[in-house]
């Protein structure tokens, strides 16, 4: 039902690349000074990281905005990722929302015209000094709608990474040490499969394999490559390094037993909380577990990167953009403007949240802190890699798919490549060709 | 075909209704099973919507609650202003049922009586409109709402779903009335009835318990509705039910005990509404059978 859902919104989407371009003149509030009303949509829960930090901006925006009011409403993530383009195509639409980062939907409306250009804002108001280069690269567009470079349509406010969590009460009863390289880290895992215990906890069913096996890839990559797979700079060869690499890895580890072949066919939920239940020593996943794990895990748990990468998967959260029918967008910049000030940054940061120009001083929990000052690394050594199912549209499945094949051992990692290679290489071909 | 070929079994003793033994009991526990097992669901919602999420997270979906936890109905019930969606969907589900079941009185009234030239094609292209994906009526909808000024409004939702549930009304009623018994409509033009009197005085009144039937069908066919809500009603002023429990789920996040504590609530009215009509079903689904 799900994915019927996103193949109908993906065909709604194309039908308005169709019309939506000479549609949008309709209301052109081009600049709208005087404006009195801010309306504000975005999708984060209210007692999140974000939430809490984005109320104490629409705080800050009233207090220096007397005299406009700001209508504010929470929606679903489900409506804003199906409906956007629509949304925003009519005038019922917001002045300001976040939106989901990436090609198929901020670059998509960007290129069909509905997203105002930020470049401008962003040079004034320093937004493209305060931000990584490896941040900016989802708040930019080329005007065929590809991430990386162009100009600016959206503000990233927060950003998530991929590291390794760990349940240290299993770690100290197993004697085993919180790993700095690769090699220590299958020491590791050969100790707890040893004493009977699957170290390392994964979903085949949903992105935590792929995400798996990317990190593994990322262990012998550099930034050429990450911008040949992502960017399209060069062709990837799929059966040389790095991903010939991460794939004969992976198989190797399910081999060994690191990663239980059961967890063919566990959602990401399941891992999730089958480590909450302490049942599994680690898992490989992203920061946005980190603010549930820390309300609901009763035990000593704590975090470390992927051990020896220097790149990791990761890239700015979603973005604040600004629909091309806003009737009051000086408004809606000062707002984006102020959800990057210091105190709302720290806010994020406080709540287990990963800010983007976070200061790891102004953080008071010990393992918050840690949390930002290893995304802030990352950042610095422009380390964020993106995701593994960014490059093409529909490649999700395509991922999915292949490392069910490895979990399960029903594929040897060079079919696996042989599958997830092509869907890339048409992909890459559609996209150029537009 | 089987039927008349195979000689008469006459010799077979014809089994008394009230002495069929142990079949009647078996019958009985597949009834009970089936019967149970599609309560299983309702369970893990009812066991699952009064547990912490740690206690979830944790001890997963199966454990007995470790307190009595209502947190999640509160938060689901005040995050998404319940009673504003309770009413909106109440309003939109209400007037569909209604309306729908009034456009497809007229239709039927005038394909199945008044037997209209083509009236098989007609019917035909009443029930494409109920076979069509919605998926794919989504963009002209939208781009019509949006020209005619209704998109985000609650009235382009009764619209759009008043076609398309009377759409099936017609089809359903036209058999039905298809089959209406010509001496009354003649006795009754006899007597001097137009037709507007007919339907009203003859034609009505028998079709009463079918048409309850209708209104309640289409009235939770509505409540349930999901994709063309999320569409057309953007503000969180004019969401219904479906779409307000469709805001708990995250992005890469799912809230289980929220969303069962949410789909408890949703769940209410709709069973509510079925209780209050469950008479008016039962003796509609029976009303054709003592002719």
């Amino acid at each position: 039902m799900q994915r019927l859902r996103r193949v109908a919104a993906a065909a709604v989407v194309a039908a308005l690349a169709a019309t939506g371009v000479t549609a949008c003149g309709d209301d052109d509030g081009e600049g709208a000074s005087g404006a009195k009303v801010l309306k504000l949509w975005h999708y984060e829960s209210a007692n999140s990281a974000m939430g809490v930090a984005w109320d104490k901006a629409i705080e800050i925006f009233k207090q220096e905005h007397p005299g406009v009011e700001v209508r504010f409403e929470r929606k679903a993530f489900e409506q804003i990722q199906q409906n956007a383009g629509m949304i925003i195509n009519s005038s019922e639409g917001p002045d300001v929302m976040e939106y989901n980062k990436g090609n198929a939907t901020a670059g998509l409306l960007s290129s069909q015209g509905l997203l105002t250009d930020l470049t401008a804002q962003a040079t004034k108001r320093g937004w493209d000094k305060a931000l990584s280069p490896s941040l900016q690269t989802t708040a930019r567009y080329s005007d065929k709608g590809v991430m990386g470079s162009g100009n600016w349509y959206g503000v990233p406010n927060y950003g998530e990474y991929v590291m390794v969590y760990y349940n240290k009460d299993l770690f100290t009863r197993y004697g085993v040490q919180v790993p700095t390289t690769l090699d220590e880290m299958t020491k590791a895992m050969d100790t707890f499969v040893g004493k009977g215990v699957t170290p390392l906890g994964t979903a085949g069913a949903e992105y935590p394999a792929g995400q798996l096996f990317y990190e593994l890839a990322l262990a012998r990559a550099d930034r050429a490559f990450v911008d040949n797979y992502q960017l399209y700079k060069n062709p990837v060869d799929f059966h040389a390094d790095p991903l010939k690499y991460g794939a004969d890895t992976f198989a190797e580890w399910v081999r060994k037993g690191y990663v239980s072949k059961n967890a063919a066919s566990a959602k990401a939920e399941d891992m999730g909380t089958a480590f909450i239940a302490g049942k599994t020593p680690m898992i490989v996943s992203g920061s946005w577990w980190y603010g549930r794990f820390k309300s609901e895990i009763k035990f000593d748990w704590d975090t470390f990167l992927f051990p020896g990468n220097k790149l990791n998967a990761g890239s700015s959260g979603n973005i604040w953009v600004v629909p091309t029918s806003s009737k009051a967008k000086d408004l809606a910049y000062d707002f984006i403007d102020i959800t990057m000030r210091p105190e709302v940054q720290a806010l994020i940061g406080n709540n287990g949240g990963v800010p983007v120009v976070g200061d790891p001083a102004k953080i008071s929990d010990a393992k918050d802190r840690k949390l930002i000052e290893n995304f802030n690394a990352i950042s610095a050594q422009d380390g964020l890699a993106f995701y593994p199912d960014w490059p093409v549209p529909g490649y999700y499945d395509v991922l999915v798919a292949g490392f069910q094949g490895l979990i399960n051992q029903s594929k040897s990692p060079d079919q696996v490549l042989d599958a997830i290679a092509k869907p890339y290489q048409d992909g890459v071909a559609e996209i150029k060709r537009n | 075909m089987a039927v008349t070929l195979t000689p008469p079994a006459r010799a077979r003793r014809v089994p008394d209704r009230h002495h069929r033994g142990v079949t009647r009991w078996i019958v009985l526990a597949l009834v009970t099973a089936a019967a149970l097992a599609m309560l299983v669901p309702f369970a893990f919602m009812l066991l699952n919507a009064f547990k912490s999420p740690g206690d979830y997270s944790t001890n997963g979906p199966l454990s007995w609650p470790s307190e009595f936890y209502t947190k999640g109905l509160r938060t689901y019930w005040e995050q998404v202003d319940f009673p504003v969606k309770l009413w909106n969907s109440t309003l939109i589900a209400g007037s569909v049922a209604v309306l729908a079941v009034l456009v497809s009185l007229f239709n039927a009234y005038a394909l199945g009586v008044g037997r209209v030239r083509g009236r098989l094609w007609i019917i035909g292209l009443f029930l494409l409109a109920n076979m069509l994906p919605q998926e794919s009526l989504i963009y002209p909808l939208y781009h019509f709402a949006k020209e005619a000024g209704l998109y985000n409004t609650r009235l382009a939702v009764i619209i759009i779903f008043t076609v398309i549930q009377s759409a099936f009304g017609t089809y359903l009623l036209a058999s039905v009335l298809g089959t209406f018994p010509r001496t009354l409509l003649e006795a009754a033009a006899l007597d001097g009835a137009g037709k507007w009197r007919i339907l009203w005085r003859v034609v009505l009144p028998n079709l009463r318990p079918t048409l309850s039937v209708l209104l309640v069908f289409f009235f939770i066919w509505t409540w349930n509705e999901f994709l063309i809500p999320l569409v057309m009603l953007i503000d969180n002023q004019t969401q219904t039910v479906p779409v307000a429990l469709a805001s708990l789920q995250g992005d890469r996040l799912m809230d289980a005990p929220t969303t069962n504590a949410g789909s408890l609530l949703s769940l209410v009215p709709a069973i509510l509404f079925f209780l209050i009509f469950q008479r008016t079903l039962a003796r509609g689904i029976t009303a054709g059978a003592e002719k």
